[in-house]
């Protein structure tokens, strides 16, 4: 009866395990063991155990990348979080019609190639790009801004690119919300503005959540934006991996920090959905 | 607190949902917007309620215009169709809503968020959220949450729909009891002729977003205003009338084409043509015997239906079809193709518009 009931689920997920175990798991085991090798001139020395990796990651050097990949990925999850929640809040309550196409208008980035959308970046942002070319020829600004080459081009490029990811599940939430509870809350004697703090933005906090939780994510492992906009002076994590596991071919560092990276991520997005839990606990927000 | 509704009206595009509504609701009256889904009822409720703006006409709460007051601001309450309860707050918070809304001080939201769950029988489950509660439980929260604020009126938009039949049974005499006892002025809006004939003090019948007839609910359902408000609240036997004359002071007129009938001295005379005898099933009376109605036919069965307490027999005089439900006992021995007399006294007919 149990092994019936829980049989055919099984037999349904079956594929994407394997593929899960096969693709994603069993890797992450062999880059977690090579972590723990020392690396030497003739490759990785599987005979012997360290933790002299994870001790080398502790370097200044290394703290600075980590500090720089944190910074402009929570800069970049912050100001997407205040500028999407008014664009679903929008979206919402626009025709069906208006909506699939307002929302293209937000998912299109992501139908680029990230490569070719970095490059355009630095069309737009370059010291003679279009933005300084048109603030000049306006006389907003006398010197050209830098826009680029620092940690600024990178969360400008960053904004756009990752905004569909908190404003999809948003939006879902928003356009889901019974009417009735906000008009509740309104002959209750509560004001547009409370109605807002107390009820849309309480119920609708968890799909917030989960928005930036992914945008985060994305944010401290993106690759091709940082390399163009950042450049080799502003490295981040991604960067940092690269150069390690395919320049310097020290594939234990390599795994020591991507083991590090991945620990770090996780306890970020726990900390921030234990958060937004507790916000959102029973008391709901007050104005 | 009364409530007063002058010329109202409210259009979406180029529908009119309300058509110029106007009704005086009298203070602690329990009053009743009835009529089919579509017909601009519930419309009219959020009108009231400020949650839509009335295109035309005022609304008074009190003598006070409220038509352009935002309705946090207008101090009444509402209980919706699905309950609208607060998915993130339990029980006690949902209750406490509208107190904090109106910064009423932390002991005595205490105090009176527990009388409010005391008089709806619910202090037990304060902590639960809305999630963890039964369809009557969270109707009985909406409840509480909408009179702890001691609103000037109470608004119901089909609270009872979403509930069993039983416990809509019941639903019914708790919330009418409480507003007795409170004594609040209430609009409920229903399509259901059963709830808002138990319910209510008085009613509007709603079609097209106009208010068809305003009364009690004998009135309504004795002395109908037009042929869709007989047929809205209750089964009828419909004769088209004409050649309606005054024989030694009584009022006679030609029923279905073919029988001469009494008819009740209130029966408007004029416009013969274009109006029709409306007969309730219940006023009929068959029998084998004889009869002692002011009108009466011989007719022959078709059927004889029980339904328990009553039945219903189906005759026909002639081609017209009629039916009667009469107490089971007086159908014993009534069968399909029998020799009958029927027939009902003039006070009983009711004559309308046929349109």
């Amino acid at each position: 009866m149990l092994a019936r009931r829980i049989g055919a689920p099984a037999l349904f997920v079956a594929p994407l395990v394997l593929v899960m175990v096969v693709g994603f798991v069993w890797p992450l085991v062999g880059v977690l063991v090579n972590s723990l090798h020392p690396n030497t001139p003739q490759g990785i020395d599987a005979g012997h155990w360290t933790v002299g990796n994870y001790a080398r990651l502790a370097d200044p050097f290394y703290g600075e990348i980590l500090l720089r990949t944190l910074r402009i990925s929570v800069a970049v999850t912050a100001i997407t979080g205040m500028l999407a929640y008014p664009v679903a809040l929008f979206a919402s309550r626009l025709s069906a019609r208006a909506q699939s196409l307002f929302l293209l208008a937000y998912i299109s980035p992501w139908l680029i190639n990230t490569v070719v959308k970095a490059l355009g970046w630095t069309l737009l942002l370059r010291t003679n790009g279009m933005v300084n070319t048109l603030l000049r020829g306006l006389d907003v600004i006398a010197a050209p801004l830098k826009l680029m080459l620092n940690e600024t081009g990178v969360i400008i490029a960053l904004i756009p690119g990752h905004f569909m990811f908190v404003l999809l599940p948003l939006w879902v939430a928003l356009s889901g919300l019974d009417p009735a509870l906000s008009w509740a809350a309104g002959t209750l004697g509560a004001r547009p503005s409370a109605v807002f703090w107390r009820v849309v933005f309480p119920i609708t906090l968890p799909a917030f959540v989960a928005g930036l939780v992914i945008n985060f994510i994305m944010n401290m492992t993106v690759f091709a934006i940082p390399v163009f906009l950042g450049g080799a002076r502003n490295m981040v994590a991604s960067m940092l991996a690269y150069q390690i596991n395919l320049v310097q071919l020290d594939w234990p560092l390599g795994g020591a920090l991507a083991v590090a990276l991945l620990a770090f991520t996780l306890t970020l997005v726990w900390a921030g959905q234990r958060g937004a839990a507790l916000l959102a606990a029973g008391k709901g927000l007050q104005p | 607190m009364s409530l007063e509704l002058v010329g109202v009206a409210k259009s979406f595009g180029t529908v009119r949902a309300v058509d110029g509504v106007s009704l005086r609701v009298a203070s602690g009256e329990f009053f009743t917007l009835l009529g089919p889904s579509g017909c601009g009822k519930t419309t009219l409720l959020r009108l009231i309620a400020g949650i839509h703006p009335a295109t035309e006409g005022r609304v008074l709460l009190n003598g006070r215009d409220i038509t352009h007051a935002p309705m946090h601001t207008r101090n009444l309450a509402m209980v919706f169709q699905n309950y609208a309860l607060f998915p993130h707050l339990n029980v006690f918070d949902n209750v406490a809503f509208g107190l904090r809304s109106r910064r009423v001080p932390r002991d005595e939201i205490r105090t009176r968020v527990r009388e409010a769950l005391a008089l709806v029988k619910l202090e037990a489950l304060a902590e639960r959220l809305p999630a963890q509660l039964s369809g009557g439980q969270q109707q009985r929260v909406a409840v509480a949450r909408a009179l702890v604020v001691r609103p000037d009126l109470l608004l119901f938009d089909e609270p009872l729909s979403n509930l069993d039949a039983r416990l809509r049974d019941e639903m019914r005499f708790e919330i009418r009891d409480l507003q007795r006892r409170i004594g609040i002025t209430t609009v409920l809006v229903t399509h259901d002729i059963e709830e808002a004939f138990t319910m209510s003090d008085r009613m509007a019948v709603m079609q097209g977003g106009k208010i068809l007839q305003i009364g009690r609910a004998d009135e309504i359902y004795r002395s109908p205003a037009n042929r869709f408000v007989a047929n809205f609240v209750g089964p009828i036997n419909e004769l088209a009338l004409s050649g309606v004359e005054t024989v030694g002071g009584r009022r006679r007129g030609k029923a279905a084409g073919e029988l001469s009938v009494w008819l009740s001295d209130a029966a408007d005379a004029s416009r013969p043509g274009e109006r029709s005898l409306i007969l309730r099933p219940e006023s009929l009376r068959v029998s084998a015997g004889d009869i002692g109605t002011e009108n009466r036919f011989p007719a022959e069965i078709e059927d004889v239906i029980y339904l328990g307490a009553s039945s219903e027999c189906r005759v026909k005089i002639g081609a017209l079809r009629l039916f009667a439900i009469m107490p089971t006992p007086l159908t014993a021995g009534l069968n399909s193709g029998q020799r009958v007399n029927v027939g009902w006294d003039a006070r009983d007919g009711v004559v309308v518009d046929a349109g």
